[in-house]
């Protein structure tokens, strides 16, 4: 396991009239090279979660443990757990700040001790991984770039400490329909090239119901559901509960089923659930 | 019907620090007819924003000429009568609220337009009852949700009582509850009360109930056309940047494998209706 | 964080609350004044007892309002021990080598800090009984005269009204931007303070590039809904005079002139 958390509870301004349970008790866990995704409504507790992966939160009680370790025992290193465990909050072109492309992406290794040509190669490395040239962009003002490339900037700062999971909060935020489509199919190829743990929060089923190969569902700060995205979709109860909404093709295979029909739910694609539909409908 | 806006060949061109300067809209025309719900979509940089903002007069064209109820943009005394005709949403809900309240934050057009305090009063509680956040009139804006931010937005501006409203990616930074809450919004304001609404976005689904799309591209508009036009497959979105739905995608497939599905079908619901 | 909430308004509906924002900052201002021109510790006493009454009427929780004095704590003590230590004349009270304790410095330490002290108490009675709108009504209006002088009252007023609208939200970024920058290993807590102060521009740089594109949208969002500064603007809520706040406003002055005239 390479992330899990051991009865996790965090609480926001303990001791005060303000206090929040943000989250109760949580057990979950990570394999290395899983393409997870987190979903729940906003205040369900998913930012804090992701938070205490990389330990920018610190649990009020229970553990998180990476490799089997617990980052809060012993000798705390966080430093080494952040560049192992990146996370890229929403809107990240936010977290702008060099002169260049170069020395904001080099910001992180830097940080790590590297210099020369190691942080050279590093830097090279995230701009290339996330499709931005390396010669046209190092010398540019991160500040004069287009939206999505200010965001793929970003992106590249993360990756540029080779960590081996990423967590991104909602990646795809605000930007245009290519937009998001050209950053969905980067970061399935870097999960499937570079074989990093992806842990996608998000709000978008459409897209996590084909990205991720497991969900956990969180509401009111506890996890509620977890499994395939076949099996998370079709516990339609406990989704509709909590306020979610069914990926649009799993509505419609699930109100076709509803009128009598023997048709599969657990398709996500296009294709498969094109394909499953002509099948009980064509000529009829 | 008669026009509420009408542009004609309208150019406008941003100042750069260059010799040369960036053009946004590219000689223009649309007109806009009373009580229409549009949808503007477009990729990044097509001039959608820089459309929207020559319909209040934030931005006057290069060349061409912009008219709002017959006022001319240009004319620096038609201005205010413009502004409080066609109210203005836009992407942030954090940086349009002035106000250390919600009720005073509706209020803030109202006294601009110097408004007698009763009549404010009146107004404001009207409007917040429009968009339901009657009950939150003196809650701080930071501690509401995105979507009631925007919500209180439209308040803002529909206390006005303008007969236009140009959202500029109003849901772009939203949660999907949020989303549908200022949809909703939208469409009660433009169906039950009549006001003209342009909606600009880049979430597809989101205009499946406009009375008209218009596509842009690059400063123009390429193409025009209710909803089930623009997602009958014959334009290429994709090229565009744009994409279809994923329900209407599906429609496409199931009828080119021989499914014989009408052309009004477009969201989940429908095709269901059809299918059984 | 907690020293903004200090001296922040608290709802209520006392007589005090209730008072015409431009009667409480008038009110402010003459006492302030009459702090200067009391010349005995007979006048501070009588000035107390009046405060005391006005802190009554206000029905502020006095833990709350204990805590607002708080701040000045240290300001008291450092004048106390500045007199005590420096000032020099009459009896000597007490002596350590070089240094001496003397009449007219414990005088005038106990003078100075009474003002100072009465000085906060009576700010405090009026920030935390005038809500933030009243206050930028109240100063928008008594700046009104001094507009000829080139004094922007309006502008003044909304700037305050902005300021105090964008606070929690640029103290919510720079949160987050600060937890942004610790996931790329930045480091704000540990070495000197050059080095400390050097690592606190990954935060700040991206904090003004946020708030001058907040200020910019926000000037386009306002200009959109017709602001076009204070002139015939009306109000929401216009401020209204009422027999209470006559009766305010001559109590003040009284006490002022008694204050001159008996030269107390």
């Amino acid at each position: 396991m390479l992330i899990e958390t051991r009865n996790l509870t965090h609480i926001y301004m303990p001791g005060t009239p303000f206090q929040v349970e943000a989250l109760k008790g949580i057990n979950l866990g990570i394999e290395r090279g899983e393409f997870v995704g987190i979903i729940g409504e906003t205040g369900s507790g998913k930012s804090t979660l992701v938070q205490h992966f990389n330990g920018l939160l610190r649990p009020n009680s229970g553990e998180v443990l990476l490799e089997g370790r617990n980052i809060w025992a012993g000798e705390i290193n966080l430093r080494q757990i952040r560049s192992r465990v990146a996370l890229l909050f929403q809107f990240p072109e936010h977290q702008l700040f060099e002169e260049t492309v170069f020395k904001d992406v080099a910001f992180g290794p830097r940080n790590l001790g590297l210099d020369g040509e190691e942080l050279e190669g590093r830097v090279r490395y995230g701009l290339e991984l996330m499709g931005l040239d390396y010669q046209a962009y190092k010398d540019r003002s991160p500040f004069n770039l287009s939206g999505g490339e200010k965001r793929r900037v970003a992106m590249a700062g993360i990756l540029a400490m080779k960590p081996e999971v990423v967590i991104l909060d909602e990646p795809s935020a605000g930007m245009d329909p290519s937009g998001r489509r050209h950053l969905l199919e980067q970061i399935e190829t870097l999960h499937r090239e570079e074989n990093l743990t992806v842990v996608l929060v998000t709000h978008n089923m459409d897209e996590v119901s084909r990205l991720a190969k497991r969900l956990f569902v969180f509401s009111g700060g506890q996890l509620v559901l977890q499994g395939s995205p076949a099996e998370v979709f079709n516990s339609t109860a406990i989704i509709k509960e909590i306020g979610l909404d069914l990926p649009p093709l799993t509505a419609l295979l699930q109100k076709l089923k509803e009128s009598g029909q023997n048709i599969r739910t657990d398709l996500f694609s296009l294709e498969e659930a094109g394909k499953e539909i002509l099948q009980h409908y064509q000529g009829g | 019907m008669s026009a509420i806006i009408k542009l004609q060949n309208v150019t406008f061109d941003y100042p750069s620090g260059d010799v040369k300067q960036i053009r946004a809209l590219e000689s223009l025309s649309l007109t806009i007819e009373e009580g229409e719900y549009i949808a503007l979509i477009g990729p990044n940089g097509s001039g959608k924003s820089t459309l929207a903002r020559h319909l209040n007069a934030i931005l006057l064209p290069t060349a061409g000429e912009v008219r709002v109820d017959g006022f001319l943009t240009t004319r620096e005394e038609h201005r205010w009568e413009i502004r409080r005709r066609v109210g203005m949403v836009f992407q942030n809900p954090d940086n349009q609220i002035v106000a250390t309240t919600v009720e005073e934050d509706v209020a803030f057009g109202l006294e601009n337009l110097g408004v007698e305090t009763p009549v404010i009063a009146r107004r404001v509680a009207e409007a917040l009852e429009m968009v339901g956040l009657q009950s939150l009139r003196n809650h701080a804006p930071h501690l509401l949700s995105g979507g009631q931010k925007q919500r209180l937005a439209i308040a803002g501006v529909i206390a006005m009582r303008p007969r236009c409203l140009v959202l500029d990616e109003p849901t772009a930074m939203l949660d999907p509850r949020g989303r549908r809450e200022v949809l909703e919004t939208v469409m009660k304001m433009n169906r039950q009360e009549g006001i003209t609404v342009v909606h600009i976005t880049h979430f597809m689904e989101e205009i499946l109930e406009a009375d008209r799309v218009i596509v842009m591209d690059r400063g123009k508009i390429v193409h025009q056309g209710t909803p089930a036009e623009i997602f009958s497959g014959e334009l290429d979105l994709y090229s565009l940047g744009l994409e279809v739905p994923i329900i209407p995608k599906l429609i496409q497939m199931l009828r080119s494998g021989g499914l014989n599905i009408p052309a009004g079908v477009l969201n989940v619901d429908e095709l269901v209706n059809f299918l059984c | 964080m907690r020293s903004i909430t200090l001296g922040h308004y608290l709802p209520g509906n006392s007589l005090l609350h209730k008072l015409d924002p431009r009667v409480k900052l008038l009110s402010l201002l003459i006492l302030i004044v009459a702090l200067f021109l009391v010349k005995t510790f007979l006048g501070f006493l009588l000035f107390a007892a009046f405060m005391l009454i006005i802190f009554a009427s206000s029905r502020l929780p006095w833990r709350y309002f204990l805590r607002g004095l708080r701040p000045i704590l240290y300001i008291v003590l450092f004048t106390l021990i500045l007199h005590f230590l420096f000032t020099e004349g009459g009896q000597v009270y007490w002596r350590w080598g070089p240094i001496t304790i003397e009449e007219a410095g414990v005088y005038l330490g106990a003078f100075m800090t009474l003002r100072l002290v009465l000085l906060v108490i009576t700010t405090l009675l009026v920030t935390l009984t005038t809500s933030p709108i009243a206050f930028a009504d109240g100063i928008e209006f008594l700046l009104r005269p001094f507009r000829r002088l080139g004094i922007p009252g309006h502008e003044i007023a909304m700037m305050m009204t902005i300021a105090l609208r964008f606070i929690p939200t640029l103290i919510e970024e720079s949160d987050k931007i600060r937890k942004a920058q610790m996931a790329r290993g930045a480091d704000f807590e540990t070495g000197n303070i050059l080095r400390r102060a050097r690592n606190l521009v990954p935060l700040l740089v991206p904090l003004f590039v946020s708030a001058f594109r907040r200020a910019d949208e926000l000037a386009v969002a306002m200009e959109a809904r017709c602001y076009r500064g204070g002139e015939n603007r009306t109000k929401l809520r216009e401020l209204h005079t009422r027999p209470l706040d006559y009766f305010g406003i001559i109590t003040v002055t009284g006490l002022v002139l008694a204050i001159v005239l008996t030269g107390v």
